[in-house]
C-alpha cells in the first residue's frame, strides 16, 4: 500500500514538474515601469503571490537571496544599497535620514533610544545591513559606560558583600582593575553562591549576546570570570563545545582560544 | 576619503573598456544635497554638503553586451571639522552573454546569496543556459562601511557560490555557500538554501535555511506559507528561529547562547483601489521564559486620485520592555509638477533595563516636505523635521536636494 502511494505521489510530481518545465520563467524587464497594482491581476491569473505587498520590506530577503533572483530586471543595485548602506540618491520625501545617512522607515522616531527594543524583533535583522560589530562599537564607545547599563549591571561585582557583615568585593579592585588571582580562595572551582547578579547577567547574555558585544567589544570584562587562566574560571562554552571547538581553532587559527587558554 | 582600492578599480574598468570602440550611451543622476542636523557625538549642529553620482554606461560594444555601472557619494562637513567623507557603493563592468552562457561582473558590487551577502571588490560569474541548473560564483575583498568611511583591513575577503534550478516555472530551489575572512582567518562559513513552491494557484510555500559550519548549528531557519484566495487578499504564516553566531575571530563566538524563535501571522487586504489594510501578530521567544508579543495594524488610503495617506501602529510588550508606536504620512500631488507631503511618528516606550529612565518615554517626530519638478530631468525638494524626545526638547533638521538626470 505504501509503495503504491509512493508511486502515485512520484507520478503526480513528475506530471506536475514536466508541465512546469515546459513553461519558462517570465522575464519582467518589460514590466519594470508598471505600477505594482497593475501586476496583481497577472500574478493572480498565473497563480503567483503578490510579492510586493505591504509585507514586502520584512519578507523580501528570501526572494532577493535566492539563486537567479530577478530583482535586477527592474532594479539597479543602488535600489538595494540606498536602504542597506545609507545612500539617498532616490530619497523621496518620506525617507528619513540619520545625520548624513538615509535610513529605512523601520528606524522611526528616536531610533537611538528605541533601537534596543526594536532590535529584539528578530535580532538578525540588524546584521543584514550592519554586518560588522564595529558598527555598534563605533557609536557606543562614544558614550560613558554608565549611560548604557543593563538590569544585571545595576548590582555590580564591587557591590556584592563578602558576607552578611563583611565588606563588599570592592576591596579586590584597585584603580578599576580586579585582582583575579585570589578569586579561587573563596570560590574553589568557580562555585558561586546563588544570587541575582550571577544568574541574571548569564540569562541576559544568552538571550542577547550581541548587545554585550556592542559595548564590551573585546570581551575583556567577560574574561574576568570566564578565562581559563585566572579568576573564577567559569566555562562560558555551549553544550556541544567538545565537538565543535576544533572548528573554531582551525578556522580562526586559535585567535579566540588564545585569549583564555595557554595551550589549544 | 575612506575609499580603499579605488584606483585599481578604475584601472580595471578602464582596461575592460580600452579594447572597445566608444559609441557609448551614458545615463545617470547627479544629486546635490545640503543637510543640517544635530551631531549626537559633538552635541552641536552640523552642516554638510553631499554630492551623489550614479551612472550607467551602456552600448559600449556593438553587441551591447558590455556596460559599466557606478554609484558613490562624497560629503563635506562645513562646520565641525569632520572634513570629507566618501562611499563608493559600486563601480563594476558588466559583460553579459559570453557564448550565451556566462555573465561576468568585475569591480566593486553588491552580492547576495541565500547563505549571505556582501559588498566586494572582486568578480561575480553567472553560468546559465547549460541545463536545468545555473551557477553563481563570486569572490573578492570584503568592503564594510562605518560611520565615517570604511572599516575593513587587509585580509578581509568574501567568497560565495550557488547552484539553483532555472527551468521550473513555479519552483525555486537553490543551495549556496558563503565564506568570509577576517585578517586572513576564516570568520564565517555558512551553508544556505532557499525554496519556493506555488501550489493550486493560491498557495506559496517558502523557506530559507542557513547552517553555520563552524558552530554546527542552523543559525537561521525560516518556513512560511502564503495563501492568496484572491488577488486582493493574502494570509501569511511564518515560523523562524535563529542562533546568534559571531565571527570565529570574536571571543563572543565561544559563548553559549539561547535560541530565538518567532511565529508570525499576518493578513493583507486591498479592499478596493482606495483602501488597503493589514494586521499582524508575532510571538517572540528568547529562551529561559523571555517572551514578547507584537501586534501591528496599518492601512493605506487613497481618498482622492492625488492624495495618499498611510497609517501604521504596532504594540510590543514583553522581554526588555514595551513599545507603542506608529506613523502617519500623507502625500498630495497638488499639480503635475508639485508634490506636498507631511507626517509624524510617535513612540511611547519603556526599557526594563535602563535604570536612569524609569517610567515611560515618548519620542515624536514631525516632518513636512515639498518636491517640485523643474524640468523633465530636474527636480528639487526640501524636507524639514522636528524631533521632541528624551535627548532633545527640540531637534530641528532638514535637507535640500537638487537632482539632475542625464
Amino acid at each position: 500500500m505504501n509503495k503504491l502511494l509512493f508511486g502515485l505521489l512520484l507520478l503526480s510530481f513528475s506530471v506536475l514538474y514536466t508541465q512546469q518545465a515546459v513553461a519558462q520563467k517570465e522575464s519582467h524587464k518589460d514590466y519594470a515601469s508598471m505600477n505594482i497594482s497593475e501586476c496583481h491581476s497577472c500574478h493572480k491569473t498565473e497563480g503567483v503571490a503578490l510579492n510586493h505587498d505591504a509585507d514586502w520590506t520584512r519578507g523580501h530577503r528570501v526572494s532577493a537571496g535566492k539563486g537567479a533572483a530577478n530583482c535586477a530586471e527592474c532594479h539597479i543595485q543602488s535600489f538595494c544599497l540606498d536602504c542597506h548602506s545609507g545612500g539617498g540618491i532616490e530619497a523621496d520625501l518620506k525617507t528619513q535620514n540619520y545625520q548624513r545617512d538615509y535610513v529605512p522607515k523601520s528606524h522611526r522616531s528616536d531610533w537611538r533610544e528605541i533601537h534596543p527594543i526594536k532590535a529584539l524583533d528578530n535580532p538578525q535583522t540588524c546584521t543584514r545591513c550592519h554586518t560588522e560589530q564595529k558598527f555598534c562599537t563605533e557609536c557606543h564607545s562614544k558614550f560613558r559606560g554608565g549611560d548604557l547599563q543593563f538590569l544585571s549591571h545595576r548590582r555590580q561585582f564591587r557591590d556584592i558583600s563578602l558576607s552578611s557583615i563583611g565588606p563588599n568585593h570592592a576591596i579586590f579592585e584597585q584603580n578599576g582593575v580586579i585582582n583575579t588571582t585570589v578569586c579561587q580562595t573563596c570560590h574553589p572551582g568557580g562555585i558561586l553562591p546563588a544570587h541575582q547578579w550571577s544568574g541574571a547577567h548569564a540569562t541576559e547574555a544568552r538571550r542577547n549576546l550581541q548587545s554585550c558585544q556592542s559595548c564590551h567589544s573585546d570581551g575583556d570584562v567577560c574574561l574576568t570570570c570566564h578565562s581559563a587562566r585566572s579568576g573564577l574560571r567559569v566555562s562560558p562554552h555551549p553544550r556541544n563545545w567538545g565537538s565543535v571547538k576544533g572548528n573554531f581553532r582551525d578556522k580562526s587559527d586559535g585567535r579566540s582560544c588564545i585569549r583564555c587558554h595557554d595551550g589549544y | 576619503m575612506g575609499i580603499k582600492g579605488l584606483l585599481p578599480l578604475f584601472l580595471c574598468i578602464s582596461l575592460l573598456s580600452a579594447s572597445t570602440s566608444w559609441a557609448a550611451e551614458i545615463r545617470g543622476r547627479s544629486s546635490t544635497q545640503f543637510l543640517w542636523f544635530n551631531n549626537d557625538f559633538y552635541s552641536g549642529r552640523q552642516v554638510e554638503l553631499a554630492e551623489y553620482l550614479r551612472l550607467s554606461i551602456t552600448d559600449i560594444d556593438k553587441a551591447g553586451k558590455f556596460s559599466i555601472h557606478g554609484y558613490g557619494r562624497g560629503t563635506q562637513d562645513l562646520n565641525n571639522g569632520e572634513g570629507l567623507n566618501g562611499r563608493l557603493y559600486y563601480l563594476y563592468g558588466d559583460y553579459r552573454g559570453i557564448y550565451d552562457k556566462v555573465d561576468l561582473k568585475l569591480g566593486r558590487q553588491f552580492v547576495n546569496l541565500s547563505a549571505g551577502s556582501a559588498i566586494i571588490d572582486g568578480g561575480q560569474v553567472d553560468l546559465r543556459n547549460i541545463g536545468p541548473v545555473g551557477f553563481t560564483v563570486f569572490g573578492g575583498r570584503d568592503v564594510v562601511f562605518g560611520l565615517d568611511g570604511e572599516l575593513g583591513h587587509g585580509g578581509d575577503y568574501a567568497l560565495g557560490m550557488s547552484a539553483y534550478l532555472v527551468r521550473v516555472r513555479k519552483t525555486d530551489l537553490d543551495v549556496s555557500w558563503f565564506r568570509k575572512w577576517d585578517a586572513g582567518d576564516v570568520s564565517r562559513d555558512i551553508l544556505g538554501a532557499s525554496f519556493k513552491q506555488y501550489l493550486l494557484d493560491s498557495v506559496k510555500l517558502y523557506s530559507n535555511v542557513r547552517y553555520d559550519v563552524t558552530s554546527e548549528v542552523f543559525n537561521e531557519v525560516l518556513a512560511g506559507v502564503k495563501y492568496f484566495p484572491s488577488a486582493k487578499l493574502v494570509f501569511t504564516g511564518e515560523w523562524y528561529q535563529s542562533y546568534p553566531t559571531f565571527d570565529t575571530t570574536s571571543i563572543y563566538s565561544v559563548f553559549a547562547v539561547n535560541r530565538y524563535q518567532e511565529g508570525v501571522f499576518r493578513v493583507d487586504y486591498s479592499i478596493n483601489e482606495k483602501v488597503a489594510v493589514n494586521a499582524g501578530y508575532s510571538r517572540q521567544e528568547y529562551g529561559e521564559d523571555g517572551t514578547a508579543n507584537v501586534y501591528e495594524v496599518g492601512c493605506r488610503l487613497r481618498p482622492l486620485e492625488s492624495v495618499t495617506v498611510g497609517l501604521a501602529y504596532d504594540r510590543r510588550q514583553g522581554y526588555d520592555g514595551k513599545l507603542n508606536g506608529g506613523m502617519f504620512d500623507a502625500t498630495w500631488n497638488l499639480t503635475k509638477d508639485l508634490q506636498l507631503a507631511g507626517g509624524l511618528t510617535v513612540d511611547a516606550y519603556r526599557r526594563d533595563f535602563f535604570p536612569s529612565t524609569s517610567g515611560e518615554q515618548i519620542a515624536q517626530k514631525y516632518w513636512v516636505g515639498s518636491r517640485y519638478q523643474l524640468a523633465k530631468n530636474m527636480n528639487a525638494s526640501v524636507r524639514v523635521e522636528e524631533n521632541v524626545n528624551n535627548t532633545y526638547n527640540s531637534d530641528f533638521q532638514g535637507r535640500f536636494i537638487f537632482n539632475y538626470d542625464f
